[in-house]
């Protein structure tokens, strides 16, 4: 716990000082640009109209509060993947992860450091993105508030999990890049994020099942879409949850190894 | 011009150890475009069995044609934002100390900055260009008026995205932080160039902006001459501003290359980074 707090208070003294205004914009951008492609096909293309299939594979005609809610997720994803996951490989680039690996600091509590202060920005930011999309005219219903905390909740722990093997990845193979941004494309078209994921051919639609972000997604939907009461949302709640433990338990076995690559390599990341 | 040919030749030598075969290449010019070209596709999907599509849109009758549609698009938006990665780069021999080195060197300006961009395009698109023709053969969405069509579909591709490389080199004369390439260039220029959305979709605010960049034409060109069958007549238009905005570019290039060299012989910043 007191790694935990130690590096949420480092990390937000960081970014108060050195705010990383490129991530901001290159993560929002993506956000804004799908809701407003969204909202022009919507009214040019479907004429303010959307298939009547849709309504049946989503459990909602709201075209444009499905997409919202989707880029807005999709988002706090990256973000939350930007800082966590690369939490590691930007100690080896400063040439602080020896010092890291010899302190008696467990792994757990660093890294839930640093996604704790993620966390508080990503939302801060998501606002941002909430807030345009309020502007160009996108009227999303009142969620339900229980489900709304819950789903944020396996949201958290869903993206966590994923970045922890993820970080291995990263500091295994010294790069961040080809990582970082296959990883978004994969989340971005399997995950359900601004369509149905079951409109993708059955073995994509499955490979989706597998990361728990498809059920946060779920869980966001219809808290935000449905304002669903949480008992109706808690198979999606357990299995996310189920889900991001499992990523996370397998990043916590794989990083030692991780590291220890890292380190022989040298610091050359 | 046997020295402009020497310097293209080393810089392509140079561009072919360096990029060729690397996982970056493979990956941002093949896997991430497909995956997001299809999520943009699926993501339009629920629009398309909508009352009166036919007269609003009818390219989307058909989902083949709409896939055929984002894909010409996703695959000329590669081309240019091959020559912003390209130009990215190219901000890197500032850090390895060899953009000071490469200007006292007696080169020609212009054909070191044409050479970069044009043979960071022939290495990074060439396999996503073998995979189009591929695709766009073997599902049998091409229609073209007559086979000369082909050459002024690829011609109005090639030629305005070399051009606008070499105008994006000659732009980081001037500026030490290339990350704002990235970042402007990116997603701003595939939503104004209509490479996801069909012109007629967008305000008339953004469908101006978007004509100030060649993509945008060469796109009508491209999706004219291969998607619709027109002849050279039909796309005669986006041809002719596509010309206007190449002599513009490359005038803008030699006045950047001049103003920027003589700037960094007063300052020195050219081993700044």
């Amino acid at each position: 716990m007191v790694t935990a707090w130690a590096t949420l208070k480092r990390n937000w003294l960081v970014m108060q000082r050195a705010y990383p205004w490129s991530y901001f914009i290159g993560t929002l951008g993506p956000g804004v640009f799908t809701i407003v492609v969204a909202l022009l096909s919507y009214r040019a293309i479907g004429g303010g109209r959307v298939s009547a299939w849709f309504g049946a594979s989503s459990g909602t005609s709201d075209y444009l509060g499905y997409v919202t809610v989707g880029a807005a997720a999709l988002m706090f994803t990256t973000r939350m993947v930007l800082w966590v996951a690369k939490a590691q490989i930007t100690e080896q680039r400063e040439g602080t992860l020896v010092s890291q690996l010899l302190t008696p600091a467990m792994r757990l509590p660093y890294l839930l450091g640093v996604a704790a202060q993620a966390f508080i920005t990503s939302i801060l930011e998501l606002c941002c993105l909430l807030g345009t999309a309020l502007l160009l005219g996108v009227r999303l219903p009142t969620p339900d508030p229980v489900s709304l905390a819950a789903g944020i909740l396996v949201a958290f722990v869903a993206v966590f999990g994923l970045s922890i093997p993820l970080s291995a990845i990263m500091i295994a193979a010294g790069e961040a890049h080809i990582t970082q941004n296959t990883l978004f494309c994969v989340v971005g078209l399997l995950c359900g994020f601004t369509f149905p994921a079951v409109l993708l051919p059955a073995p994509l639609t499955f490979l989706g099942e597998l990361l728990p972000a498809t059920a946060a997604m779920r869980v966001l939907r219809a808290a935000t879409l449905h304002a669903a009461p949480i008992h109706q949302v808690i198979g999606d709640l357990s299995s996310c949850l189920a889900l991001g433990c499992l990523y996370a338990a397998i990043g916590l076995l794989v990083l030692p190894h991780a590291e220890r690559r890292a380190i022989t390599r040298g610091a050359s990341a | 011009m046997r020295h402009a040919l020497r310097v293209i030749g080393a810089e392509a030598f140079k561009q072919h150890r360096r990029i060729f075969g690397g996982p970056l290449v493979v990956f941002s010019m093949l896997i991430w475009p497909v995956l997001q070209l299809a999520t943009t596709y699926y993501t339009m999907l629920p629009l398309l069995e909508t009352p009166g599509i036919g007269q609003r849109w009818p390219v989307a009758a058909e989902p083949v044609r709409l896939l055929a549609f984002l894909a010409a698009g996703a695959f000329a938006y590669m081309f240019y934002f091959s020559l912003v990665q390209s130009a990215w780069h190219f901000s890197f021999e500032r850090i390895s100390g060899t953009m000071e080195l490469l200007f006292l060197s007696p080169a020609s300006r212009f054909a070191l900055v044409l050479a970069n961009g044009t043979g960071a395009l022939v290495q990074n698109t060439w396999l996503a260009g073998c995979f189009a023709v591929a695709a766009a053969s073997a599902s049998g969405s091409l229609h073209v008026a007559h086979p000369g069509m082909y050459a002024v579909a690829a011609l109005a591709l090639v030629i305005p995205a070399v051009v606008w490389g070499t105008f994006l080199n000659s732009l980081l004369l001037f500026s030490r932080d290339s990350a704002f390439l990235y970042t402007l260039l990116d997603d701003p220029l595939w939503f104004v160039a209509g490479v996801r959305l069909p012109l007629f979709a967008m305000p008339f605010a953004i469908k101006a902006i978007g004509l100030a960049f060649p993509l945008t034409s060469s796109l009508a060109v491209l999706r004219g001459a291969l998607l619709d069958a027109e002849s050279l007549s039909g796309v005669a238009g986006p041809l002719g501003l596509l010309g206007i905005l190449c002599l513009l570019l490359v005038a803008g290039t030699a006045a950047l290359l001049r103003i920027g060299e003589a700037r960094a012989q007063r300052t020195g910043s050219m081993q700044l980074y």
